[in-house]
């Protein structure tokens, strides 16, 4: 309502011809009533022509504004005649000066400051206006020296006063109260009572209603009963197969593990009688080569005692009491007597050399000195030689008889 | 506002503990949808309408497609008892059909169950039993249930259970054992069951005798069961009123006496004529499981002596109905007049 009494101020303003800037290029002012179409192509077809300005709007002469609503209907059509209004007390235009014009942003929002500024403006002029007309009085003035009073004139003198009688009225509903139960309401008897009876089997046959609503009921009941003891059937069938299957499965059973076991014991039977056998045999095997050693053996050791004896024999164990009495004693003692006597005959012959070499030395001695000038060497030689071969004489006679 | 349901007074068969399943193919989606909503109430009625709709091996297919198994697999940890009662005995019954074991194996739900092991609710621990037992009887589910070591616990189990999930616990032993035999063995099952063997539950009896049928097919379960001295309480068994258990009593020393020092174990306890009697009796898994045991026994000399002088009966057994039992006898007699 603000900005609707602003608005009216300004139109308000612009008939007065107060310097109300609105720009004259505002096609959609609410002022403006009459078709804008054939204008604006005006305008455009204006524009095409002019090569030097092109207008936004092209100038054109405005049509009035109706003062009255139309009958309704006819707004849509125009009025032939097309009065053009008086660019004079035409409210869009500018009028004033133009130095110190308000000039408006182009944008169809205003600047909200600029608004506010404005309704302020606004607000302020008006309150001026309301303040103004108040102080303004309707009297005359009062002559000099007295005074205008505020008089009552009625009958009856009231009391006026800032202060507003204010009386207090309060009300209040009662607490918890339940509304109570409507009362049944019977209406009132109206029309006439009129009875009606429906006799027995005339609405409908029971016995044939009923039937097929039975068979359903009693075939549920039955499906479900019959599932449910075929069930009950079937687990019992199944037990019963089980059952009978579990015997031959338990007798089969059985009889496999008394077969495995038998077959078990027979083998382990077999195994032992195989290793006594066997064991037997070794025992035989055993003995046979113990008597065939045996045999051998004294086979052998038949040739044994013999040929122990002769080699005992050869190797001169044995032996002949006499013989080895000779061998062993009379032979060394024959030859150790053999041994003296050769000795004694050595010694004799030694003994006899030894003299004959006494006196040889002797005679050659004896020989050397009494021919001591005569004949020494020569006869010294013969001695000599004598000698030596009287030395070689023994030493071969000794020779002899110990190679005898 | 407006309900579907057209009267204040409802019609007696609807009942308000169960989801309103939706029609067609949208039931179970619309299941899943509500097996995972946080609300208590939601969740429990989706279950009790699942456990109704599972009954249809189609269902069941559809479930397994869409993934029930992984909610399922959550709720059984869920902390209110019914809804892992239901949980479980929806997984009992979709045990029951071959989807849904193939389906248990496929998404490892046998892990999952192992965790209620020690659920205080006794329904649900009786419900994961009775799957694990249907498991137990296929051989792949068996695998599953060894795989996940789950044999130790389920033999410690045995100790502290009530009868009935005790019964449960033996029959899903005697499947596994099929498989693998040592880590029951190695859990010390052989006394556990000797104890059960005297229990007075009939059916105890029998489906324990079964058990150690089954943990004395290796060699280690023979000697341990030499060993804890089980020969003499089978023997015992055999004269036992029910057939099912003279029948077990007398598989279980047929396995037991297959090593020679079982075999001598049960001659000196006696076993020829409890067995000889059994010959003809009337079922028979029992006949054949006598003769079976007799066999056993007549490889080992003395038991050999005896029974020569006992071949007309095998003889007489020749002609029985059952294939199995002639060529049993057959066979028994072939053993018994060997000469080495």
């Amino acid at each position: 309502s603000e900005r609707r009494v602003a608005g009216q101020q300004q139109t308000g303003d612009c008939s007065r011809g107060r310097a109300e800037p609105r720009a004259p290029a505002a096609p959609a002012a609410a002022m403006a009533t009459g078709s804008m179409l054939p204008a604006r192509n005006q305008e455009a077809m204006a524009a095409a022509a002019s090569g030097t300005y092109s207008y936004c709007s092209r100038p054109r002469a405005l049509p009035t504004r109706r003062r009255y609503r139309g009958a309704p209907g006819h707004s849509e059509q125009e009025e032939e005649p097309v009065r053009y209004a008086n660019l004079m007390y035409d409210r869009r235009v500018v009028r004033g000066n133009t130095y110190a014009l308000h000039a408006l942003p182009w944008t169809a929002q205003p600047d909200p400051l600029e608004i506010q500024r404005q309704r302020e403006a606004h607000r302020k002029a008006l309150a001026r206006k309301r303040a103004k007309e108040q102080h303004q009085s309707r009297t005359p003035e009062p002559v000099e020296g007295r005074k205008h009073v505020d008089v009552q004139t009625e009958l009856y003198l009231e009391e006026l006063g800032d202060r507003i009688i204010e009386v207090d009225v309060e009300c209040q509903t009662d607490a918890f109260l339940d509304r109570p139960p409507t009362p049944l309401f019977i209406p009132a008897k109206t029309g006439r009572d009129v009875a009606t009876q429906i006799e027995e089997g005339e609405l409908f046959d029971f016995d044939i209603e009923v039937k097929p609503m039975l068979e359903v009921l009693i075939g549920k009941i039955i499906e479900q009963a019959l599932l449910e003891v075929m069930e009950e059937e079937e687990l019992a069938n199944l037990r019963a197969h089980q059952y009978a299957y579990e015997e031959l499965r338990n007798a089969e059973l059985a009889e496999v593990q008394r077969l495995e076991e038998q077959e078990r014991r027979h083998r382990e039977e077999k195994e032992r009688r195989k290793n006594q056998q066997s064991q037997l045999l070794q025992k035989q095997k055993e003995t046979s080569e113990k008597i065939a050693a045996r045999a051998f053996a004294q086979r052998y050791l038949a040739d044994l005692i013999p040929s122990v004896f002769s080699s005992l024999r050869d190797s001169g164990y044995f032996y002949d009491p006499v013989e080895r009495d000779i061998e062993k004693e009379f032979i060394p003692w024959v030859m150790a007597e053999v041994d003296e006597t050769l000795e004694k005959k050595i010694l004799g012959r030694g003994v006899l050399d030894t003299l004959i070499r006494e006196v040889v030395e002797k005679r050659l001695d004896a020989f050397d000195q009494p021919e001591a000038s005569g004949q020494p060497a020569g006869q010294t030689e013969a001695s000599h030689r004598g000698s030596v071969q009287i030395e070689a004489l023994h030493q071969t006679e000794t020779q002899e008889p110990e190679a005898e | 506002m407006a309900h579907a349901r057209i009267s204040a007074k409802l019609p007696p068969d609807i009942d308000p503990t169960k989801a309103a399943i939706a029609f067609g193919e949208r039931a179970l989606p619309k299941l899943n949808e509500e097996l995972q909503s946080p609300e208590l109430l939601t969740r429990q009625r989706a279950l009790m309408a699942l456990c109704d709709l599972v009954h249809d091996p189609e269902n069941v297919y559809q479930a397994i497609q869409l993934g029930f198994l992984d909610n399922l697999k959550y709720l059984l940890l869920d902390h209110d008892s019914t809804v892992r009662e239901k949980t479980t005995e929806v997984l009992y019954i979709m045990a029951s059909h071959n989807v849904g074991r193939d389906g248990f194996i496929k998404y490892g739900v046998i892990p999952a169950l192992s965790q209620l092991l020690n659920d205080p609710v006794d329904i649900c621990r009786r419900n994961m039993h009775r799957a694990f037992e249907i498991m137990a009887e296929l051989p792949r589910g068996a695998v599953g249930i060894v795989d996940s070591s789950l044999i130790s616990s389920l033999v410690l189990k045995l100790k502290t259970e009530l009868d009935e999930i005790q019964e449960l616990i033996l029959d899903t032993l005697s499947g596994c054992l099929c498989i693998e035999a040592f880590e029951a063995l190695a859990t010390g099952a052989v006394s556990i069951l000797k104890e059960k063997l005297t229990h007075p539950s009939v059916a105890i009896r029998s489906k324990a005798a079964r058990v150690l049928l089954g943990i004395s097919v290796p060699l280690e379960g023979k000697n341990i069961v030499w060993d804890e001295e089980v020969i003499p309480v089978l023997v015992s068994l055999l004269e036992d009123s029910d057939p099912e258990v003279r029948a077990n009593a007398a598989g279980a020393l047929m396995n037991a006496t297959i090593t020679t020092q079982g075999k001598y174990a049960a001659l000196s306890a006696d076993a020829i004529p409890p067995l000889l009697k059994l010959v003809d009796d009337e079922t028979s898994k029992v006949r054949l499981n006598a003769i079976k045991a007799l066999t056993m026994l007549s490889e080992a000399p003395e038991g050999r002596k005896t029974l020569l002088n006992h071949v007309d009966l095998f003889r007489g057994q020749l002609n029985d109905s059952s294939e199995a039992v002639s060529r049993a006898a057959k066979i028994a007699i072939k053993v018994i007049e060997w000469k080495p």
